[in-house]
């Protein structure tokens, strides 16, 4: 199944998620949006990361297996994309 | 920084214009080159869209075909802009590390468009800086910006209004959720330019070279006239081909 979430934060930043996912694990992550993570490689990295994880491990993937947990996002928390991905998950 | 290299105003085609930003870059991260301010317009118009974002989700492609409007991804993250013949561009890039610009990426951006700001009120006009990314005249846009730190550098641009031809807004396919909190219900609604707010017409060059003053002033650095090198030239064809590519613009 594929669904998506769109959320706008405050300074005006809007970030989508699409998540392919069969019984919590997930096949694919597009994390779209006119946001800013430095460095901007790391939201390749993300989704790469995520492809074939249980809907348990997002947090610990995106909190610590990308970049050691160094990126900078700038109009969204990370906590924010970990929901939004975990809510998508079927 | 001690002196910062000045490219004065050039209209470049918008593969082009971002495939000079980026061979500066490379340049100025390697030290090679110095810190570098660019000025530049746009022609043909164009919708640049930012480096996350999906290109059927911000463009109407089909309205930018038949405008022959361009569409060029960005190096930088940030929203989809529509260039038009009236916007004057700038790029700042520095080295990273150079003190002049704060390691801190909100800082940086309130830095760097200081200059902006501060030229904008040499002009007349009470501009002010709004976070993230922005600088507003009485709550509307007239200039936004872009970050990106690659290549062990800091490279920003942005736009300056000093006119817009608004038909061309039709390119962008606008999120209404996007203007909700900035008391606007459409990109009109939440632009304005430097005609609009002085009622007169400005040059490029003129306004250019103010930005460049108060670079200057702000950096408290000395300002010196160049061109780009002969290895940034020649970085440019096969970048700008990059950009021009399908498989650069539908990456997302």
């Amino acid at each position: 199944m594929e669904r998506s979430a769109v959320r706008k934060f405050s300074g005006g930043k809007l970030l989508k998620v699409t998540v392919r996912s069969e019984g919590g694990v997930i096949q694919e992550v597009r994390i779209t949006g006119d946001f800013f993570v430095h460095p901007e490689d790391a939201v390749e990295e993300m989704e790469r990361a995520l492809r074939g994880a249980r809907v348990t491990a997002v947090r610990g993937i995106l909190k610590e297996g990308v970049e050691g947990g160094r990126i900078i996002t700038i109009g969204f928390k990370l906590d924010d994309l970990i929901s939004m991905i975990e809510g998508c998950v079927g | 920084m001690e002196w910062l290299r000045v490219i004065d105003f050039a209209v470049g085609d918008p593969f082009y214009n971002m495939a000079v930003d980026e061979a500066i870059a490379r340049c100025v991260g390697s030290g090679r080159r110095p810190p570098t301010l660019r000025l530049y317009g746009w022609s043909p118009s164009a919708v640049s869209i930012g480096y996350f974002q999906e290109v059927l989700e911000e463009v109407d492609l089909d309205f930018c075909k038949s405008k022959g409007v361009e569409v060029v991804r960005r190096l930088t993250g940030g929203g989809a802009v529509i260039h038009t013949a009236g916007e004057l561009t700038y790029s700042l890039i520095a080295e990273e590390g150079d003190p002049a610009v704060p390691k801190d990426i909100q800082e940086s951006y309130a830095r760097i468009c200081a200059p902006i700001v501060a030229a904008l009120r040499k002009l007349g006009v009470d501009a002010a800086f709004r976070p993230i990314n922005d600088i507003e005249v009485q709550g509307r846009k007239v200039s936004g910006s872009a970050q990106t730190r690659r290549f062990g550098t800091v490279l920003q641009h942005g736009t300056l209004l000093l006119d817009m031809d608004f038909t061309q807004l039709s390119a962008l396919r606008v999120n209404a959720e996007k203007l909700k909190d900035k008391g606007a219900t459409d990109v009109r609604g939440r632009v304005t330019t430097l005609k609009e707010i002085l009622r007169r017409d400005l040059s490029k060059e003129r306004v250019g070279a103010l930005v460049a003053e108060e670079f200057g002033r702000g950096f408290k650095c000395e300002l010196v006239r160049g061109s780009a090198s002969k290895e940034e030239k020649g970085l440019v064809p096969e970048l700008a081909e990059r950009y021009r590519s399908q498989e650069w613009l539908f990456r997302r």
